[in-house]
């Protein structure tokens, strides 16, 4: 026990997962308490299936704040892939082999995009982001004001499809974040994300091309925001340009939540993966207990403050 | 019964493997000048600060003024009257020199800001110090010389009781030495106690009464500054005698072949015109004075600095890419001056640190094989003597020294064929140094060519088989073997700024 304590003065990563699981836990318990429907299978399910929309952006964005950056574009990006899916394929419904890897391939260039004017205009990641995706924003809107469009009845039961009682959404999730994982501890293009995030000098000098692990980081992001969108799409039946609105900042509370720093460099997929677990159980009970939306962002707020607090405390002294 | 301004007792301060401060006891008289002493690591900065309010000591007393106290913040170890002028001088650059020296003092007429007031008592202050600042200058254009001087008047306004100068010469010379010196005695005459950080021996025994030397954040002698021999106070401060600090150098001159070439070298502003060569084998050193161009030379070779002129050839084939990966698959290593900001990734493991620059090496079909990285790190760790538990400690938790280790084992991997050092002891402690200084020698004999960059003149003499002076953007001269010495360096780096000097006011261009 006390050999714990003593690691986890040392390694706060780890700090972070515990205080994670533990929240997680008193959440589950609290739940219990509050509500003899909480703690059922079929309200475990339907939990599972919500994961997906915030666990995907938010690994997106682990990405590129390991990476030093932020994207603060990934909401804006995510409402317009939604209307561009359900346009298209209201308008070819058998094309639903084109759609999905079309929609993949835009929301990487625009991430790509995103990377390509930090580096080349050296304009900050802040405001290249913010700028893109206003400019997303507006364009969806000026095509599609309300919500519309629709899609194949196949593509919406896919995305509530299940395997035996697991819906096939978590798994897949999982499945991403366990690649993820490998990818960021076990290659070299992964090691040169936490290179670049944790020292963009070092890393050049160490033979990193910075630049280049900046318009991947947020290549990924893109990428990411199209998985994110592909399975909203599906289960909305509609494109909506609003729907990302409250994503961005959404995506970013899991990261720190879960032990990465906003300065880069530090941190991982394992502390988001608890982190939108942590968030999608504190919303499912809000709900539960019939708390107002509104409260849900108050204390999404508070959250991500008290987590970024937490993170930096330890580095002053 | 104590009569010092300020008495610290068996003063300790710990970080996590560290402990710059071991039970230091130290008291300064009023009206004495107190000089610290002690090679860098050695506890002078911590004890400053501890002093100062600006850290917080894990155990021991301080007394100031005969009361106990515990500083809870600098301020209010400035508003008892302590003041203390840090090597980083603490000035807004963008205020006036009015502003400045009154920032924590500023005149009040019914309740506002007296613009006139302060202009006024800061003028006064200035013309205390017997220098002419204009008030309403902003500090940034003021020369670094007075803006020190701006920093010492803040310390006449208020009661100042104990005075604390952390190495105020390193930025003046000449005449603005004289002048501090000046108004140091005449604030020592007023009563003030002064506390004098500095490593110029010279300086010490011309301007202390007395001299405390700290060595590894320990105290090893308090004594009146006449009692002490300069060579007495080396030994006590390095600990050993210097000869045994540095390794023989080579026999004769080395036979071998060329591992770098550079000719007629123009790169920035700072590199104008260098040609040299390293022979595999051989340790160069590169000396000059600060901002004489040797890191942007450097720089240009690895291929982090564009190349404007001239050639560089690594075993006699030309290379000029901005790019370090190339450069290191070659076999060329770089360790920078800052280590810090550009050199280590202090939140990742000691292992991912060492493997850096070539990850190819520990991966395997594609994934990093976690194993091989971590045997790769302890073998590095065990040959460089890096003290730390394990290959997955994070470089933060390291001391400097250590770090500087990790850096070796690091670059000693890739640079088979030529190394470049920027300062490699810069921040780490005796004994680290004399162990570097053996792995440098080993690396050298192993067949490496390696450039050494120092601005320790004792380092570059004790350490290099040649070495070439540099001045303004230009190699200055030669000098080999036995005919290294700090003054034949000084000689040549001092001539040939006088002469360019010269050549400016005759308005002839100099053919050197």
């Amino acid at each position: 026990m006390t050999a714990l304590i003593m690691d986890l003065r040392r390694n706060r990563l780890l700090a972070s997962y515990v205080i994670v699981g533990t929240l997680f836990l008193i959440l589950v318990i609290a739940g219990g308490l509050l509500s003899d429907r909480f703690l059922t299978w079929r309200n475990f399910s339907n939990l599972f299936q919500q994961l997906i929309v915030l666990g995907m952006v938010s690994l997106g964005q682990t990405f590129v704040v390991l990476m030093g950056g932020i994207d603060l574009a990934v909401g804006a990006l995510v409402g317009a892939l939604t209307v561009f899916l359900a346009s298209f394929l209201e308008w070819r419904p058998d094309m639903l082999w084109l759609a999905i890897p079309l929609s993949a391939i835009i929301a990487t260039a625009i991430g790509a995009l995103n990377g390509l004017m930090i580096v080349v205009l050296r304009v900050h990641a802040l405001i290249v982001t913010l700028g893109m995706g206003s400019i997303i924003f507006g364009a969806t809107l000026m095509y599609r004001r309300e919500p519309g469009g629709s899609v194949p009845n196949a593509f919406a039961d896919f995305a509530y499809a299940n395997v035996g009682n697991i819906p096939i959404s978590a798994i897949v999730l999982v499945a991403i974040f366990a690649l993820a994982g490998l990818w960021l501890q076990r290659t070299r293009s992964g090691r040169d994300i936490y290179f670049a995030g944790g020292d963009p000098e070092a890393a050049r000098l160490n033979g990193v091309h910075v630049n280049k692990v900046i318009i991947l980081a947020y290549a990924i992001s893109g990428l990411c925001a199209a998985g994110a969108a592909i399975f909203l799409t599906a289960r909305t039946g509609v494109g909506d340009p609003r729907i990302g609105a409250a994503l961005t900042l959404q995506s970013i509370t899991p990261v720190v939540v879960g032990g990465t720093i906003l300065a880069g460099g530090r941190g991982g997929v394992l502390g988001t993966f608890l982190g939108v677990l942590l968030v999608t159980t504190l919303n499912n009970l809000l709900n539960f207990v019939n708390v107002s939306s509104y409260y849900q962002w108050v204390i999404q707020g508070l959250i991500i403050i008290i987590a970024v607090a937490f993170n930096t405390s330890g580095k002053r002294r | 019964m104590s009569s010092s301004v300020i008495e610290l007792s068996q003063i300790v301060k710990e970080y996590p493997g560290v402990r710059p401060l071991d039970r230091v006891d130290f008291a300064v008289r009023p009206g004495e000048i107190h000089a610290l002493l002690g090679e860098n690591g050695a506890g002078k900065s911590t004890l400053i600060r501890v002093m100062g309010g600006a850290v917080a000591p894990n155990s021991g007393s301080i007394t100031y003024l005969g009361k106990s106290v515990s500083w809870r913040s600098p301020k209010e170890a400035r508003t008892a009257g302590i003041h203390v002028i840090y090597q980083e001088l603490a000035l807004f650059p963008e205020l006036s020199v009015a502003e400045n020296i009154l920032v924590d003092a500023q005149p009040t007429r019914f309740g506002l800001i007296s613009g006139r007031a302060r202009h006024a008592l800061a003028a006064a202050a200035l013309k205390q110090l017997g220098v002419t600042i204009p008030t309403h200058a902003k500090v940034d254009e003021l020369p670094l010389a007075d803006q020190q001087m701006v920093e010492i008047a803040k310390a006449l306004v208020g009661q100042t009781k104990l005075l604390i100068l952390d190495e105020p010469t390193a930025v003046i010379t000449g005449r603005e030495v004289d002048l501090l010196f000046e108004n140091m005695r005449r604030l020592r005459s007023e009563g003030v106690g002064i506390v004098y950080v500095s490593h110029r021996l010279e300086e010490i025994a011309e301007i202390a009464d007395r001299v405390t030397i700290l060595k590894d954040g320990q105290v090893v002698a308090t004594s009146p500054v006449a009692a002490l021999t300069r060579e007495a106070m080396i030994t006590k401060m390095v600990g050993r005698r210097l000869e045994q600090v540095y390794p023989a150098r080579l026999q004769a001159p080395a036979q071998t072949a060329d591992v770098l070439t550079v000719r007629n070298l123009e790169a920035g502003p700072r590199v104008r015109d260098v040609s040299f060569s390293v022979k595999a084998g051989e340790i160069v050193g590169l000396a000059g004075m600060v901002g004489s161009g040797r890191t942007e030379v450097a720089e240009a070779i690895f291929g982090t600095r564009e190349v404007k002129q001239g050639s560089i050839a690594l075993e006699g084939k030309p290379f000029s890419k901005i790019d370090p990966g190339a450069a290191i698959r070659f076999g060329l290593g770089f360790l920078t001056e800052n280590r810090k900001d550009e050199g280590l990734f202090l939140g990742l493991p000691i292992s991912a640190n060492i493997v850096a620059p070539d990850l190819g090496s520990v991966t395997r079909r594609g994934l990093i094989d976690r194993a091989t990285e971590r045997e790769t790190a302890m073998r590095q760790m065990k040959e460089f003597a890096v003290a730390a538990p394990s290959s997955e400690v994070k470089v933060g938790n390291l001391s400097g020294g250590n770090q500087q280790k990790v850096l070796f084992s690091r670059w000693s991997r890739i640079a088979n064929r030529l190394l470049i050092l920027d300062e490699p002891t810069r921040g780490v402690d005796i004994g680290a140094k004399v162990e570097i200084y053996r792995i440098i020698r080993r690396l050298a004999d192993s067949g490496i060519g390696v450039l050494l960059i120092s601005s320790e003149l004792q380092e570059v003499v004790g350490m290099s088989d040649r070495v070439y002076v540099m001045s303004q953007g230009q190699i200055v001269g030669e000098i080999q073997g036995e005919a290294i010495s700090e003054e034949a360096i000084m000689d040549l780096a001092v001539r040939s700024m006088d002469r360019s000097r010269l050549s400016v006011a005759g308005g002839a261009e100099l053919v050197s």
